[in-house]
């Protein structure tokens, strides 16, 4: 650390420090009066000043970063999370930090359950009209995709939807996502497996569901069985491979850009962390409600 | 070994080419949809997405297959 305390580099941050300070005390000053006409040139004069100072100001924090930054060398990707010792037991922390995306999840709903849905009423609140809209969303949703009208199935989805967004947010408060460990999707495909067959024997019966393979002609039941064993695999390793490849991403982005790394990733991560994921856990349900519905269908 | 274990990862991650094209097609042919029917739009770009994260599942296999060539010992 002393030798990257050089006066070159305390003349670059100084530099940059009071030409980003000095840009931006430009920009304020150069607010058109109340009275004065704004034109064209006035306005992106203006865009100028703010651009420059906000980069002189970036380049700054760079350089004071890069004090304290120390060098990783290459990329190192561990496919499965790592253990740490929780109270004692050698757990995985995908399992501890999915119990904290669970506790931020589970105790506003709490909360909402104890305190405000009593006070329902007929002419809805703020909270019950957001409420009222979200389950009847779903509820609507799921019954076009899967033609059944359950609540199990409702609260399931929605569920599973609460669930894998808070988990995809862990990402933003720089843990790991629990999304990222395939045990983590391969449970939550198994859960999705054992409603495919619960409503699937349900509604056909063991019979009626074995001949569903059997068709449209006889042969086709080995592949049949084999696409519908082969469709929790398929949803686990989607949901794997996307959040691991997001994360690796933004991992490349934070490498690449060093000490230099302020702001530009908190842009970039809007897709990688928060977009992405969403449509992810999108895709999840519905898929999720296509194979039940599938399984379901009379033909 | 390292070396055939990159070129082997490179293989692997070509499967990418394929879903490009296929994600390129669905998008054209929604598109071509929308313009021929642009009340529907909204039940088009539903398809649409759960097309492209199909047809997209494809590359990540071939990433995650990259991936455990070089990560994993």
């Amino acid at each position: 650390m002393k030798e990257r305390l050089t006066v070159l580099r305390m003349v670059v941050i100084g530099v940059t420090l009071l030409a980003g300070v000095f840009l931006l005390y430009l920009h304020a000053r150069s607010r058109p009066g109340k009275g004065e006409e704004i034109t064209k040139a006035i306005k992106s004069k203006r865009r100028n000043l703010l651009l420059l100072g906000v980069l002189s100001l970036w380049l700054c924090s760079g350089f004071v970063m890069g004090i304290f930054s120390h060098e990783t060398e290459g990329l190192t990707v561990q496919m499965t999370s790592p253990r740490m010792n929780f109270l004692g037991f050698d757990i995985s922390s995908s399992v501890v930090i999915s119990w904290m995306a669970m506790i931020v999840v589970i105790v506003p709903v709490v909360l909402i359950r104890l305190f405000v849905i009593p006070k329902f009423s007929d002419s809805p609140s703020k909270i019950q009209y957001i409420l009222e809209t979200a389950v009847s969303t779903i509820s609507d949703y799921t019954r076009e995709k899967s033609d059944i009208r359950s609540n199990a199935l409702n609260a399931y989805i929605l569920t599973l939807a609460l669930y894998l967004v808070g988990c995809a947010f862990t990402e933003l408060f720089s843990f790991r996502p629990p999304t990222s460990d395939i045990v983590a999707t391969f449970s939550l495909s198994l859960v999705t497996f054992i409603m495919i067959n619960y409503y699937g024997l349900k509604r056909k019966g063991v019979g009626g569901r074995l001949s569903s393979f059997a068709k449209p002609i006889p042969v086709v039941f080995p592949f049949r069985v084999l696409s519908d064993i082969a469709a929790p695999i398929s949803l686990a390793c989607r949901l794997f491979g996307n959040m691991l490849g997001g994360m690796i991403v933004m991992h490349l982005i934070y490498q690449v850009l060093g000490a230099f790394g302020v702001g530009i990733p908190a842009v970039l991560g809007l897709y990688f962390n928060v977009f992405h994921p969403l449509i992810q856990v999108f895709i999840f349900i519905t898929l999720s409600l296509t194979f039940i519905g599938e399984a379901v269908e009379s033909n | 070994m390292n070396g055939l274990a990159a070129i082997g990862a490179g293989i692997a991650v070509f499967t990418g080419v394929g879903a490009g094209i296929g994600m390129g097609l669905a998008t054209g042919k929604a598109a071509e949809a929308i313009g021929r029917q642009p009340e529907a739009s909204g039940k088009i770009n539903m398809i649409l997405m759960l097309g492209l994260a199909l047809t997209e599942s494809t590359a990540i296999y071939g990433l995650i297959v990259a991936l455990m060539i070089i990560f994993t010992k």
